[in-house]
């Protein structure tokens, strides 16, 4: 899909082609000197790298003892027995399921609420101070109380997170929606549009850069609420790994489950934020 | 009996000894022991006593700073203080400090520090009655600890093994709430569940002490290699105060004053007065390291290996020195004041 622009545009798409500018710029970005591109690719590697090493010379050095800090070594196999033994992937897959499972719930939710509440003030109104009051509880605030009601276990999971996501995902496709510029608008009124054709071409891709960094906010959220849980009141996931790690005093089986929680965090951020690309490139276009 | 009585006076001229070379004092001294979160800083265990009555105090001397710490976070928080140099002695179950020891963490066994009694509770409503009827049900218990073990124990006395039930790992505080939302048909723990007995939440099905005194708890009195190669001299007097405090508890005239000072920790004296009762103090209290003592930790050693709580083997014999132990009864004269038991915990000799 090309997103050639085509100055015999009529004015209809004059909107569109605003949204479309910033994909353009980062296109340009991508046809760097190939150098440029491999010194940017390793400069997010500098910090963890000099931790790395960091981590190495106190090991070595014993600036603390083997059972507070083991060694980099030694994380790493027993790294590699956590997945031959198949515990990590059994505590992973449960954890994924869970926060796909309470990301979707939460989401639905989210997104409908927003979107409601970005196109009518009225309910914005009624609602969203309530909203924001809710906000201030952190999702694991409501923990204690849910325990009591859904008792341990997969439910009680699937409502922090989804809790933990619905909040942000509303506020900001709300506040997205309400931010698309006024004359946007007005041409779609003068246009005469549907309004499933204003939400669909005009609302959803002009509020799509406020909606995604909302469901980052929520997933990044959901994701600590989630390992949360799992290490105060669960048993199973990769959580509940950590939280065994420290009752075995087996530090390193506590640093393995750090390094795989802030690794799948890092990835599900950047899944997002590539499927954000994907969809602000083709949104002009098809919408 | 021999052994012992040579063993003491081994450690009596060794002891000379090393006195000559007298050892400067430490600034400070710091006590470890598992505490219940929610009232004053002391705990239910020996070591209460002897800080609260002041026996260690009194034979370290007032120039020594005493610092005791009751941990909300149990064993585990108890082996991350030690690990990390903030405590010097300290009391609590066996399995954590077994988890410890494997990971080669420095410590010494120097007394028992008595047994907890274990209470298996049922919610009410359900028809159950016995161990044996739990087949089937899920258990909350917190893993790796003295309550994991005492819960096997009995599952295996009672021709039942860990398959046929749910185990859910929970701490203290939660497991009340997978009973009260049904997630958990029965629980193993202390003296702690006893209120929520007195609720009418749940009904007591088991306990250690009546039913299986093998599986009651054991806890132990430990020093850290480092502190007791630095000072030896006051790692003595330490464990002189140790004993004193049982001697203490062990008289019936003081049983009264020994559960107010408990209760103090927030532990409810009822739940007290029923941990302790229709037996005495002198008994359950026993600081010595003896048959019975050896026979519940070597257990505890067997449990975290097959558990695979551990990952190195814990050698108990190197691990005990009941050498201190051995000279403060030498030294107040109590080397008979507790009975001799057997690995099953009947009294072999007085």
């Amino acid at each position: 899909m090309t997103t050639q622009p085509n100055p015999a545009l009529p004015p209809r798409l004059l909107a569109r082609l605003a949204l479309a500018r910033p994909v353009r710029a980062e296109r340009r970005s991508r046809s760097q000197l190939p150098v440029d591109r491999i010194g940017a690719l390793l400069l997010p590697l500098i910090l963890p790298l000099s931790v790395l090493l960091l981590w190495q010379i106190a090991t070595a050095r014993e600036w603390l003892a083997p059972q507070i800090l083991p060694s980099p070594l030694t994380v790493f196999w027993t790294f590699v027995d956590l997945v031959t033994s198949g515990d990590i992937v059994e505590g992973l897959a449960i954890s994924l399921r869970r926060i796909s499972v309470g990301f979707a719930i939460g989401a639905a939710f989210g997104l409908s609420l927003g979107i409601a509440m970005g196109r009518s003030a009225k309910l914005e109104q009624y609602v969203g101070p309530s909203l924001r009051a809710i906000a201030q509880v952190p999702s694991l605030g409501w923990l204690p109380f849910l325990m009591l009601i859904f008792g341990i276990g997969e439910t009680l999971n699937y409502v922090i997170i989804a809790k933990a996501c619905f909040v942000p995902i509303t506020i900001n496709t709300a506040a997205g929606i309400r931010n698309i510029p006024v004359h946007y608008v007005e041409v779609a009124h003068v246009l005469r549009l549907r309004r499933s054709a204003m939400l669909f071409r005009l609302i959803l891709p002009g509020a799509l850069p406020t909606i995604f960094s909302g469901i980052r906010l929520a997933l990044g959220h959901a994701w600590i609420a989630m390992v949360v849980v799992e290490m105060l009141a669960d048993t199973a996931g990769v959580g509940y790994m950590m939280t065994w790690g420290r009752t075995l005093f087996q530090i390193d089986i506590v640093i393995v489950g750090m390094v795989v929680i802030g690794a799948i965090g890092f990835l599900m951020d950047g899944g997002l934020r590539w499927i954000e690309r994907r969809l602000r490139r083709w949104a002009p276009v098809h919408a | 009996m021999i052994r012992s009585l040579l063993l003491s006076l081994l450690t009596l001229f060794g002891g000379a000894g090393i006195a000559a070379a007298a050892e400067p004092a430490p600034g400070a001294i710091h006590f470890g022991a598992v505490g219940s979160g929610y009232g004053q800083q002391v705990g239910t265990q020996l070591i209460a006593i002897a800080h609260i009555k002041g026996f260690i105090q009194a034979e370290v001397g007032d120039a020594v700073k005493l610092d005791f710490n009751y941990f909300t976070g149990t064993g585990p928080a108890i082996n991350e203080a030690i690990a990390n140099g903030q405590l010097d002695f300290a009391q609590y179950g066996s399995l954590p400090s077994i988890i410890l020891r494997a990971t080669g963490v420095g410590t010494k066994i120097i007394a028992s520090g008595g047994g907890t009694n274990i209470y298996g509770v049922v919610r009410t409503g359900l028809p159950i009655n016995s161990i044996k009827e739990l087949k089937g049900h899920s258990v909350t218990i917190q893993k790796a600890t003295i309550l994991h073990w005492s819960l096997l124990e009995t599952l295996k006395a009672n021709g039942l093994t860990e398959r046929d039930i749910t185990i859910l790992d929970l701490k203290t505080a939660d497991q009340l709430a997978a009973l009260a939302s049904g997630s958990a048909d029965a629980e193993f723990g202390t003296a702690s569940v006893l209120p929520l007995r007195d609720q009418g939440l749940v009904k007591v099905i088991y306990t250690s002490q009546r039913d299986d005194p093998r599986a009651t708890g054991p806890s132990a009195f430990f020093v850290t290699d480092a502190f007791a190669a630095k000072y030896p001299e006051t790692t003595q007097h330490v464990v002189n105060g140790f004993i004193k405090a049982a001697q203490w508890v062990a008289q019936p005239e003081n049983r009264e004053e020994a559960l107010q000072i408990w209760a103090k920790s927030g532990v409810s004296y009822a739940s007290l007065k029923e941990e302790y009762a229709n037996e005495q103090l002198h008994d359950r209290l026993d600081p010595r390291l003896d048959d019975f003592f050896r026979g519940q930790y070597a257990d505890g050693i067997d449990f975290a290996k097959q558990q695979k709580l551990t990952r190195k083997d814990v050698d108990l014999s190197q691990w005990v020195d009941p050498s201190y132990e051995a000279k403060a009864l030498a030294t107040l004269g109590l080397q008979n004041y507790w009975p001799n038991r057997d690995v099953n915990g009947a009294v072999v000799s007085n």
